[in-house]
C-alpha cells in the first residue's frame, strides 16, 4: 500500500500506546535466549533478538488451550470456548511468517478450525526484515524464506535511525496512524532500504547443497534410506524438534473433569510424531514405533508431506530444531546426505 | 475385596515402608487445597494425619520400597484387602534412592547404618513394591506432584486410565519455553524421563535426576553419548542414571545377560 | 464460526451385548435428522468428561430409520465408558468423516467381502446397502471369519446372509467348539472355496492388521486388480478432520483420504499395513 518511516524512538511510544487496546506480544529477553511475550512494558521488547526458544505460532496455537465447556449429568451441554483476544504479535522474522501463513492454510482447508482462525483474525504481524542471520544454523536463504513479500500487515526493516514500514493492509495502516507517528518515505529512505536489502543479502549462506524445490521429489525415492536407522539411533525421542518447529501443528485432545463430576473442559495440547504413544491405536498396535520412522515421518512432512498437500515445503530454515536437539541431528545435514547419495 | 461403602464415598487408606514420608506429606498438603477430594472418599487410615486405622479399605495408597522381607507379608495382607493398589512415589515406584544400596555388598551396607548392631536388623535389596505384589498403578515422583495427585485420584473415581505421561520431561520443559540446561553448560536427564512433573527441577535450573522412572523404549544409549558430550565422565553418567533408577537398571542387565 | 471440534448430544435409544467385547449402540440424533454417513465412514464418538474416539458407523445409510449403529469393542477408556452406558443416555458425536467405500463404483460388479472379526462392523454397513439394491451389483460373496463362534458378530445377520440364495456367504472360526457345526480354520482357507471373475471383482476386506497380510495375498491371487481391492485402516484419529496429525500414514491423511484404501494405495507404504 505505502512506505512509511518510522523513527526508532517512535516504537516505543507506538508499543505504549498499543498497549492499551491490544495484547502485544513481542520478543524478550529469557536468561541468555529469547522468546515472544506479552509486553507490559516497552522496554522489555528486543528487537534485535536472533531467535526464540518457541516460535510465534504459541500465539496462533497455544500449548494448550480450551475447546470446549461441558456440565455433566443428565443431557450434557456443551459450549464451545474461543480463546482470541485483539493481539499485535511485533517483530516476527520472516521465517516464521512464512510459518503462520502454512498454518494459516493448514487450519482452513476444508474443515476450518474456528479456534485458530479467531485468534488469526484477531491478530495483527508486524514483521522485521532479518539483516543478520541468527547464527550458523539459519537455512532460511535455502528455504527461501529470508524475506517476505507478503503475510504481514506491517513490515519493518531497519534503516539506521528509522524503521521502513511497509503497509501491506488497511489494518496496519490503521494501528500506524491511530497509535503512531510515522511519515512518508522520501526518496532518500526508498534509496537507503535498497541498500540495505541489497547488503544483507550476502551475509547469508546457502546451507542445502541443492535446491529446496528438489526435496519433494527427492524424499520421494528416500524411504529406505540408511540416514534414518542412525537418525534412530541418535533420536532420544523428546518431540523437541517439533515442539520448537513453526510449522508443526498436531495435537492431542484431552477431557478433565471437576471432582464431584458436574463439569468439565475438552482441551487441547501440542503433541509431536517423536513421542513414542503418538502413532498407537486403540489395539494396542503402534503404526510408527521405530524412532527411525519417527525421524523420517518429521523429514517426509517438512520436505515433501506438507509440500503435496498445501504446495509450499513444511520448513521455513529457523534452524531451531537443530538448536534443540542435544544429540545434534541436524535436518540440514540430513537433507544434503540424502542429495548426496541420490 | 470389601463391600462398597453404603455412602459411596470409596474408602481409602495408606501406608509406608521405606521411606521419607514426604509423599504423604505432599496428600496432606495437596488435600488442604483440594477440599473436594475429601469429600469424594473417606480416608481410613494414614498414619501421617490421623490417628485412626481402619482395614475395611477400596484404594491403598503405598508409599515407600520394600527393604525387609519382613514387610512382604503386610504388602501381601494389603493386596488382599484392597481393590486398587497405588505405588505412591519413586521409592514405591521405582526402588528409588533405596535401591543405590544394591550397587553394595549388602553386609556393608548394613554395617555401615547399623555398626555393630547389623546382626539385630533384617535388611535384602531394596526394591519396588511392584516388585512383591501386583500393583495397578504408580504415581510417579520425589516427592509426587500434587496436582498429579489429584488427577489421577479424579480418574481411579471415574474408571478412566490414570494421566501419567508416557512422554519425557522435555516435552513440558518446551512447552513451557525454558532454556535448555544442555545450553547452558548443565546436565539433565528430561530427554529420557517420564513427565508429569511440570519439568520443575529444569524449570528452576536444576537438571532431571530421573525421580519418575524413564519413558517406555528409552534410547539409554544416544543419552549416555549425549552427557559424555557434554562433559561428563562414564562414572558420573552412571552415577546420575541410577540415582532413582538403580532397580531398573540392574533389572535390566540381568534381561540382557539372560538373552 | 461454529468449532468442527464441538460434540452434537446425541440420545442412545438401545444398546445390545453382541459378544463378550462388543456392543452394538443405536443412537439417534435431534430432530430424527439422519447421519447422512456413507459405508465405511466414521464418527467421532465422545462420552462427556472422558473422551472421544472414532468409531465406523455399522448400520447401512440405506435403513436409517432417523437412528444410526456403532458396534464398539470395550479398548480403551472412551469405549469402557460407552460400555457402562443404557439406553437413555447421551452420546457426542460428530462426522461423518472420511470417505467410505465407493459404491459407485461397485455397481454392476461382482462383489466380495472378506470381514474379519470386528472388521465385519464396517462392512455391514457396506454389504446391507448392496443387498438393499441387490439388483444393482453382481454376485455377491461374503467370506466371514471370527477367531472363535462367540467372537462372530451380527450372527442373525450373517445366518440370513447363509441362508439366502442370491448370496454366496461362508463363515470360519479360527477355533471351534461344541456350540459350532461350521467351517474352522483362518479366513484365508474360504478362499478355496470360491472362484471369482477377477476383472470384473470388486473386493472389500476389513479386519485386523495381521489378516490382512494373509487375505490380501489371496485376493491378489485370484487375480482381483490392486485398484479393484479396497480396505479400511484403523487410526486413532483425534480431530477426525485433518488437522492433529495422528492418523497420517505417509503421506495419506487416514480420516481425509482414508480410512478406505485401494490396495495400491497402501502396499508398499509401511505404516499402512
Amino acid at each position: 500500500m505505502s512506505l512509511m518511516v518510522l523513527n526508532k524512538g517512535a516504537v516505543g511510544p507506538l508499543i505504549e500506546a498499543l498497549m492499551a487496546d491490544y495484547r502485544v506480544v513481542g520478543p524478550q529477553a529469557k536468561g541468555p535466549q529469547f522468546a515472544f511475550g506479552t509486553l507490559t512494558d516497552p522496554a522489555q521488547m528486543r528487537l534485535d533478538y536472533n531467535t526464540t526458544i518457541l516460535p510465534p505460532k504459541k500465539v496462533l496455537q497455544p500449548q494448550q488451550e480450551r475447546l470446549a465447556s461441558y456440565s455433566l449429568g443428565g443431557k450434557p451441554s456443551v459450549e464451545q470456548i474461543i480463546e482470541a483476544t485483539p493481539t499485535v504479535l511485533f517483530g516476527i522474522h520472516t521465517c516464521d511468517l512464512h510459518a503462520v501463513q502454512l498454518l494459516d492454510k493448514a487450519f482452513s482447508e476444508e474443515y476450518p478450525d474456528a479456534h485458530y482462525l479467531a485468534r488469526r483474525d484477531q491478530t495483527i504481524l508486524v514483521s522485521l526484515e532479518c539483516l543478520e542471520p541468527c547464527d550458523e544454523h539459519s537455512f532460511c536463504k535455502s528455504m527461501g524464506t529470508l524475506t517476505a513479500g507478503e503475510g504481514y500487515d506491517l513490515h519493518l526493516t531497519d534503516l539506521g535511525l528509522a524503521y521502513a514500514v511497509d503497509v501491506a493492509t488497511e489494518a496496519g495502516a490503521q494501528i500506524l496512524s491511530d497509535y503512531g507517528s510515522a511519515s512518508e518515505a522520501g526518496d532518500g529512505d526508498v534509496r537507503r532500504l535498497n541498500d540495505v536489502l541489497g547488503a544483507k543479502w550476502p551475509r547469508f549462506t546457502y546451507r542445502l547443497e541443492f535446491d529446496a524445490a528438489e526435496l519433494p521429489a527427492l524424499l520421494s525415492t528416500a524411504y529406505d534410506h540408511p540416514l534414518w536407522q542412525e537418525l534412530g539411533d541418535r533420536c532420544l525421542a523428546c518431540g523437541s524438534c517439533t515442539n520448537v518447529c513453526p510449522t508443526c501443528y498436531c495435537f492431542n485432545v484431552y477431557d478433565e473433569t471437576n471432582m464431584a463430576l458436574t463439569e468439565g473442559e475438552r482441551v487441547r495440547r501440542w503433541d509431536s510424531c517423536q513421542l513414542d504413544e503418538f502413532a498407537r491405536v486403540a489395539g494396542g498396535e503402534n503404526f510408527r514405533e521405530a524412532r527411525a520412522a519417527r525421524q523420517r515421518h518429521r523429514f517426509m512432512r517438512k520436505g515433501r508431506y506438507i509440500f503435496e498437500k498445501f504446495g509450499e515445503l513444511g520448513c521455513v530454515g529457523c534452524g531451531r530444531c537443530i538448536r534443540a536437539c542435544v544429540a545434534d541431528i541436524n535436518i540440514v545435514d540430513g537433507f544434503n546426505a540424502i542429495q548426496r547419495s541420490a | 475385596m470389601s463391600e462398597t461403602p453404603s455412602n459411596g464415598r470409596p474408602k481409602i487408606a495408606f501406608f509406608d515402608f521405606a521411606s521419607c514420608e514426604g509423599c504423604q506429606l505432599t496428600v496432606v498438603d495437596s488435600l488442604q487445597t483440594h477440599l473436594d477430594l475429601l469429600n469424594a472418599v473417606e480416608i481410613v487410615q494414614f498414619r501421617e494425619a490421623m490417628t485412626e486405622k481402619g482395614e475395611d479399605y477400596q484404594i491403598a495408597f503405598i508409599e515407600g520400597s520394600c527393604t525387609r522381607e519382613a514387610d512382604e507379608a503386610r504388602l501381601l495382607e494389603i493386596r488382599e484387602q484392597a481393590d486398587v493398589v497405588v505405588a505412591l512415589g519413586a521409592c514405591a515406584h521405582l526402588g528409588g534412592v533405596n535401591a543405590l544400596k544394591n550397587l553394595h555388598p549388602l553386609e556393608d551396607t548394613r554395617r555401615w547404618v547399623y555398626g555393630d548392631k547389623a546382626d539385630w536388623y533384617g535388611t535384602y535389596e531394596a526394591r519396588p513394591i511392584g516388585a512383591v505384589i501386583e500393583v495397578d498403578l504408580a504415581i510417579p515422583g520425589c516427592p509426587i506432584d500434587r496436582e498429579e495427585f489429584v488427577r489421577v485420584v479424579k480418574a481411579v473415581l471415574i474408571g478412566k486410565t490414570p494421566p501419567i505421561p508416557d512422554y519425557p520431561v522435555c516435552v513440558e520443559c518446551k512447552l513451557k519455553e525454558n532454556v535448555c540446561l544442555f545450553d547452558i553448560g548443565k546436565f539433565c536427564l528430561g530427554p529420557v524421563v517420564r513427565a508429569g512433573c511440570d519439568a520443575i527441577c529444569p524449570t528452576y535450573g536444576d537438571g532431571c535426576e530421573g525421580c519418575r522412572g524413564f519413558i517406555p523404549h528409552p534410547n539409554q544409549n544416544a543419552m549416555k553419548d549425549v552427557l559424555a558430550k557434554a562433559g561428563l565422565t562414564v562414572e558420573e553418567v552412571m552415577s546420575r542414571m541410577t540415582m532413582f533408577n538403580t532397580y531398573q537398571l540392574q533389572e535390566q542387565l540381568v534381561e540382557e545377560e539372560g538373552r | 464460526m461454529t468449532s468442527v471440534y464441538i460434540p452434537e448430544m446425541a440420545r442412545l435409544v438401545g444398546v445390545e451385548q453382541m459378544t463378550a467385547t462388543e456392543k452394538l449402540f443405536t443412537i439417534e440424533l435431534p430432530n430424527g435428522r439422519s447421519l447422512g454417513h456413507d459405508p465405511g465412514q466414521f464418527v467421532m464418538a465422545s462420552v462427556m468428561g472422558v473422551g472421544e474416539a472414532p468409531v465406523s458407523v455399522s448400520s447401512s445409510p440405506s435403513r436409517s430409520n432417523g437412528v444410526f449403529e456403532l458396534c464398539v469393542r470395550q479398548v480403551g477408556d472412551v469405549t469402557n465408558a460407552l460400555h457402562g452406558m443404557e439406553p437413555g443416555g447421551w452420546i457426542g458425536v460428530r462426522g461423518p468423516f472420511g470417505n467410505g467405500f465407493p459404491v459407485e463404483k461397485m455397481r454392476g460388479k461382482d462383489l466380495l467381502f472378506a470381514p474379519g472379526g470386528l472388521g465385519l462392523a464396517p462392512l455391514r454397513s457396506l454389504i446391507n446397502q448392496v443387498l438393499d439394491e441387490r439388483g444393482a451389483f453382481g454376485r455377491v460373496i461374503i467370506l466371514c471369519g471370527a477367531r472363535r463362534p462367540q467372537e462372530l458378530l451380527f450372527r442373525d445377520e450373517v445366518d440370513e446372509w447363509v441362508a439366502r440364495d442370491d448370496v454366496e456367504c461362508l463363515v470360519t472360526v479360527d477355533r471351534g467348539d461344541d456350540t459350532w457345526d461350521g467351517h474352522v480354520g483362518v479366513i484365508t482357507t474360504l478362499f478355496h472355496q470360491i472362484s471369482v471373475n477377477p476383472r470384473n471383482t470388486v473386493a472389500a476386506t476389513v479386519g485386523p492388521p495381521i489378516m490382512y497380510r494373509f487375505v490380501l495375498m489371496e485376493l491378489l491371487g485370484k487375480g482381483i486388480p490392486e485398484s479393484q481391492i479396497y480396505l479400511s485402516l484403523e487410526r486413532r484419529m483425534r480431530c477426525g478432520v485433518g488437522k492433529c496429525g495422528h492418523c497420517q500414514i505417509h503421506d495419506l491423511c487416514c480420516c481425509q483420504e482414508g480410512p478406505v484404501l485401494t490396495y495400491a494405495q497402501s502396499k508398499g507404504v509401511e505404516e499402512a499395513l
